[in-house]
């Protein structure tokens, strides 16, 4: 993939940013319904660490298929199956026979469309990761709690209330728990399906500003139909088409010169 | 003006097409409620009826010295009670240690029979001969005797002789009394030294038991007499109650068929119709002063009865080697102190008891609903008490919750988190399918198989630690619960299901995508999310298997009395009776609007109501704890 457009890279350059990279899809093709039809077709695109890669596409076209193979959401799905290609995080073939699935969601956190904090407590839905690891040390759990919520912008506003429903938060804070959450267990990758669909202009501004925050830790794949917040958040953009990846490239050269007719009538708002 | 909206069709009575629609499905819904209504409405006129109707039972109760008399019943029957007690104790002591002298004992005792029945001729020939004076005579009838005893010890099958098969493992004993019996003289009549030594053996042996037993059996002696003899007078006075209660109407009756007599005829009927005295009143008083009179009497039988069960228990041998005999002491030993001290309240309530005091009608209340006793098949008393019988619709409902509850949360569970499609499309119809079972197969299954293997497993020695086991019953409380279980089952599960379906999807994809198992994510999410529709679920369960009847009717055993508390949870493998099960078997046989069938409603009542509260509690707690998460 070309490297044109060095300004951004130098300009918002995470601090374990290399060249290196953390996630390698190769000639994936992925199926609903044992291989009758396939809703990915032969995608290929590696995933550089420690950026924000955004995935952009019309409704329907397997973004949030693609994100959820990367953590083995889809296993949920009886009939779902990878029919060819290969996906590698870390240098490991997630879908090997040796491969536990839970294992890898520890790596591979997730955050969805529409926040879900479950129905209770705001510590104990920060704490939930740790606890299903075993952890039971008070202080590990208070520590890990306090820093998540601190790195999720949420400390101050909920430091006196942790025990009270995090459903009683408002919908900005409740998606910002979520990313509390999914961070307290320390993941290297962070899937976010878009994270803000729900949520007023203002919720949303916090967020992306999280982003920005976060990409300094971990490497942050979003999908999003909105096309200002894909040039707002990330380094690098892919845009889907019908299951097909049309193009992939730095997010400056997706929205500012693609080379496909495609993505240039996709992000000029032609259709979609 | 063209009329733009006139109403179009047809009208009838007034009425157009919408309307009569309407009407008919507004009347439908309608109809059910008035229904239910008026159900609910004749349910409480017939059960509270049931009050003034039981007061004035107690009142003659009272009146009549039945309440006198009941405490005395009770009494003896209590002591009655001991005395079979000791009596299995005694004999099981006695076959365990004492096994061949009983033998030889009976054996002797059956082969003496043996020989007088089929030697009959023979010992009148020897009697004759004994009794003449013709020495070759004699020695000819001796010999023949003697022939007779050996053809005939020679040909007898022991096993019949010994029809308890004691002297099987003691084969010289039997040798030896067939030698004995050899040289038997029937006219002597003589006992065997041998025997003789068996009998005396065992009589010292079991000497100091046998005094006890005799103690023990005499002690309420004087109690039984009394009650006997008070009991005569107390059902006289009953039935002469009963006849004033008709002599008007029999009177008239026979003054009204003497009209169409004629000569002696009429006049023998007018002469037993003069005979009829009409009173205002029955002469209770003057009635019951032999019952009065008994008090002191009473006192002094229960006196003399705790002081000799007391010492006769205290002779019980303390060493047994009979595990039974034993088992049987402990329960008499342990028995003695409840039992005296409910015999000194009886004692003391028995002579507090005053013909003409007043009954409050609350008790008329209080003894239904906290009444242990249910008893309409005497023709001494009718006793309506709900105890018994709900304590064993609860007992029995528990048992079924206690199955049920865990299997169908964890099938609902399985199916609802865990199962692929396949599993699913297989197991929630087959779960479901238990539904159609009709109750009747339920219970015909209960009673043949079910009571079966339980009592046969109940038997195996390496069960016999389980409270209850060996389970002396095949019809009882667990039988009946666990099949009640598995017709709760599908209730409980399906709504259980519907719970868990209801905790949203984001939930539990939250959780697996935090690196939570799906075991994990369905303890710590699902379930704490579906509580409340899970304890909803199982409120319905405990609904619907209260309120069952065919299945503890058939399967229950139908004994009516208070669970034996003493004995702990082994009281589940003792047969109960339930309040739908009551109603079910009594029902066809009482007359309408007798006391014992505004009891049966009183019961549907009760039974009714605890329905109601099960559906209002799992409708509340949807609501409460549904709103909650
Ligand atoms: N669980 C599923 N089972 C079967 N088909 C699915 C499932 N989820 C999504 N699909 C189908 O896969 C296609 C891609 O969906 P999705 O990945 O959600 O698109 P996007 O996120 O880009 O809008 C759609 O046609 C959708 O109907
Ligand atoms: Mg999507």
């Amino acid at each position: 993939m070309s490297d044109t457009l060095p300004i951004l890279d130098s300009a918002d350059a995470p601090h374990i940013a290399t060249n290196e990279t953390i996630i390698n899809i190769d000639d994936l093709s992925f199926s609903y319904d044992l291989g009758k039809t396939n809703t990915l077709r032969n995608i290929s695109l590696e995933i550089p660490k420690g950026k924000v890669t955004a995935f952009i596409g019309p409704s329907g076209c397997g973004k949030s298929t693609l994100l959820r193979c990367l953590n083995r959401m889809n296993d949920l799905v009886d009939t779902a199956k990878v029919t060819t290609g290969k996906i590698n995080i870390l240098g490991q073939d997630i879908n090997a026979s040796d491969v536990d699935a839970i294992e890898l969601r520890k790596h591979v956190g997730m955050v969805f469309q529409k926040y879900n904090p479950f129905p209770k407590s705001i510590y104990e839905n920060v704490a939930y990761g740790l606890r299903v690891q075993g952890i039971k040390n008070k202080s590990i759990l208070d520590q890990a709690v306090e820093e998540s919520l601190q790195k999720s912008a949420l400390w101050s506003e909920v430091k006196d209330r942790l025990n009270d429903s995090a459903l009683g938060l408002s919908g900005g804070q409740q998606q910002r728990l979520c990313i509390a959450r999914t961070i307290a267990v320390k993941p290297q990758i962070v899937l976010m399906d878009e994270p803000c669909s729900a949520l007023d202009p203002i919720a949303t501004a916090r967020i992306e500003e999280l982003i920005a925050e976060l990409q300094q830790e971990f490497t942050i794949v979003i999908v999003t139909h909105n096309m200002q917040q894909a040039t707002r958040v990330s380094d690098r953009t892919a845009f889907f088409y019908l299951g097909e990846l049309i193009e992939y490239a730095d997010t400056q050269v997706i929205f500012g010169n693609p080379s496909k007719k495609q993505t240039e009538d996709y992000v000029s708002g032609r259709f979609g | 003006m063209a009329k733009h909206f006139q109403r179009k069709g047809q009208r009838l009575l007034g009425l157009d097409k919408q309307s009569w629609i309407k009407g008919f499905f507004g009347s439908n819904a309608g109809l059910s409620i008035v229904v239910l209504f008026l159900i609910c409405l004749f349910l409480m006129i017939e059960a509270f009826r049931f009050f003034p109707a039981h007061h004035e039972l107690l009142k003659v109760n009272r009146q009549s010295g039945q309440e006198f008399v009941d405490h005395i019943i009770d009494e003896a029957d209590g002591y009655q009670e001991f005395v079979s007690y000791t009596n299995q104790a005694y004999f099981a002591e006695y076959d365990e240690r004492f096994e061949k002298e009983r033998g030889i004992k009976d054996s002797w005792g059956a082969l003496l029979g043996e020989i007088e029945d089929n030697g009959e001729d023979q010992i009148e020939v020897l009697e004759e001969a004994r009794d003449g004076d013709d020495p070759a005579v004699l020695e000819k009838a001796e010999a023949e005797w003697k022939a007779f005893l050996a053809e005939l010890t020679s040909e007898v099958d022991r096993a019949e002789i010994d029809s308890f098969n004691r002297l099987e493992e003691y084969p010289e004993a039997w040798n030896d009394l067939l030698k004995s019996a050899l040289t038997y003289d029937p006219i002597e009549e003589e006992t065997p030294a041998f025997v003789a030594d068996a009998i005396k053996t065992q009589e010292e042996g079991m000497k100091s038991f046998t005094e006890a037993k005799t103690e023990i059996t005499a002690s309420g002696r004087a109690l039984k007499d009394l009650r006997a003899k008070l009991v005569k007078i107390t059902a006289q006075i009953a039935e002469d109650v009963e006849l004033d209660k008709s002599a008007a109407d029999r009177k008239a009756a026979i003054l009204e068929g003497a009209k169409v007599l004629e000569g002696e005829a009429r006049e023998a009927a007018l002469a037993e119709a003069e005979k009829i005295v009409i009173r205002d009143e029955f002469p209770y008083a003057e009635r019951v002063k032999p019952l009065s009179e008994s008090k002191e009497n009473h006192e002094k039988a229960a006196a003399e009865l705790r002081e000799k069960l007391t010492t006769g228990i205290a002779k019980l041998p303390t060493k047994f080697q009979s595990d039974k005999a034993a088992e049987l002491v402990a329960k008499i030993r342990n028995g003695r102190e409840p039992y005296l001290k409910n015999l000194d309240r009886s004692v003391q309530k028995a002579s507090e008891w005053q013909f003409d005091e007043k009954v409050g009608f609350l008790q008329s209340i209080a003894k239904f609903f906290f009444g242990s006793k249910w008893v309409t098949n005497s023709s001494w008393t009718e006793v309506y008490g709900l105890g018994p019988l709900f304590t064993g619709s609860i007992m029995i409902s528990l048992i079924a919750l206690f199955v049920a509850v865990p299997l169908s949360i964890g099938a609902a569970i399985y199916v609802n988190r865990l199962a692929t499609r396949r599993e699913q499309t297989l197991i929630k119809p087959s779960i479901e399918m238990i539904q159609a079972i009709p109750s009747i197969v339920l219970g015909f299954f209960g009673i043949m198989v079910l009571g079966e293997v339980l009592q046969d497993l109940s038997q195996r020695p390496f069960l016999s630690w389980i409270p209850g086991f060996p389970i002396q019953d095949r019809l009882n409380a667990l039988n009946a619960g666990l099949l009640l279980g598995l017709m709760a089952v599908p209730t409980i599960f399906t709504l259980c299901e519907d719970a868990l379906n209801n905790v949203p999807r984001a939930f539990s994809e939250a959780s697996l995508a935090l690196g939570a198992s799906k075991l994990q994510t369905v303890i710590r999410v699902v379930v704490p999310s579906a509580i409340s529709g899970i304890l909803a679920a199982v409120l319905l369960g405990l609904g619907r298997v209260i309120g069952e009847t065919m299945v503890v009717l058939l399967v229950a055993g139908n004994r009516i009395a208070m669970p034996a508390w003493g004995d702990g949870v082994s009281i589940i493998t003792q047969p109960t009776h339930t309040m739908t099960g009551i109603i079910a078997q009594e029902m066809p046989e009482v007359g309408a609007g007798t006391l014992h069938y505004r009891a049966l409603f009183l019961v549907g009542l009760v039974l009714f109501s605890i329905s109601l509260m099960i559906n209002v509690g799992a409708q509340k707690i949807i609501k409460r704890l549904g709103h909650a998460s």
